[in-house]
């Protein structure tokens, strides 16, 4: 993996851009996972309920793409200790995401608090939090 | 599409609070994970680590009902159109690829809420370990869905 970093509280972590939600894994990810939930497949009822004309992204897929922001930044994913989120809204097919965070605190154990966020089209957030990595 | 699910009584709802899942196993298979990188865009590790997103996944697979079942509990159904919530992932020791976890956990709350907009909806929050084949705890991990209710 890469080279760990020695952040400082206020930095910046490098964004994480899908350009495109890819709706042919969602569906792969709805087999995986055996979830039933027609809204990561079927069109129909994703408009039936009101949520648009896309299908609907497994909220989990939402947390990976943060958590490959913070590994690509930590030289692994494994040095996620602790992460937690609220889904605030919605990613549908075809939109546009950036994954980002910002260093909250260093501590002397080697722990870095941040706070991370994944964003549709620049600025409408739909996932925000909190993590903890282990970088020593 | 069937129709929509019966909202629980408060009573009902708080009931479930301590409910014990069944539980049971799951396994990192290297095709499952490999598979699962590529949906979420991840690296594909060659040094035996799965991705963190696995203690999550193997919380939910192995929690011992499907997340239909699990809906059924909560007096709901994937037609109601649930969300997630919240996801609190402790990863204590990262899980490895090839291996069998077992996992264990229960309903720690369940409470209901009126939006402005969202109308009448209720957050039901469980709490799974996922642990490794020497008996430790690799993942706690904290979960909770909402389920929006129609009068």
């Amino acid at each position: 993996m890469s080279t760990i970093p020695t952040p400082s509280v206020g930095d910046e972590l490098p964004r994480l851009v899908i350009e495109a939600v890819d709706a042919e894994k969602m569906k792969t990810m709805a087999a995986l996972l055996a979830d039933s939930n027609p809204i990561h497949w079927d069109v129909d009822t994703v408009r039936e309920l009101g949520m648009g004309d896309q299908p609907v992204n497994q909220g989990p897929n939402n947390l990976g793409y943060v958590m490959n922001m913070l590994g690509h930044w930590a030289g692994g994913a494994e040095r996620i200790r602790h992460i937690r989120v609220r889904f605030l809204d919605n990613v549908f097919a075809g939109d546009r995401l950036e994954a980002g965070g910002k260093v909250t605190a260093v501590g002397d154990d080697g722990s870095v608090d941040c706070d991370v966020w994944l964003a549709r089209d620049g600025d409408h957030p739909v996932l925000a939090g909190t993590a903890t990595l282990l970088l020593g | 599409m069937t129709s929509a699910t019966q909202s629980p009584t408060i009573e009902e709802l708080e009931s479930l609070v301590g409910r014990q899942f069944p539980g049971g196993t799951y396994d990192t298979e290297p095709w499952r994970v490999w598979l699962t990188n590529d949906v979420i865009g991840a690296p594909q590790r060659t040094d035996g680590i799965a991705h963190p997103m696995f203690c999550y996944y193997a919380a939910m697979a192995g929690l011992g009902i499907s997340i239909d079942e699990m809906f059924t509990l909560c007096y709901a159904s994937a037609d109601d159109g649930p969300m997630f919530g919240e996801c609190d992932i402790q990863q204590l020791r990262p899980l490895e690829i090839g291996a069998t976890y077992t996992v264990r956990g229960e309903i720690t709350s369940a409470v209901r809420k009126q939006g402005e907009r969202t109308g009448t909806f209720d957050i039901v929050a469980f709490q799974l370990e996922v642990v490794a084949p020497d008996g430790e705890v690799s993942s706690v991990v904290s979960n909770s869905f909402i389920f929006p209710r129609r009068p």
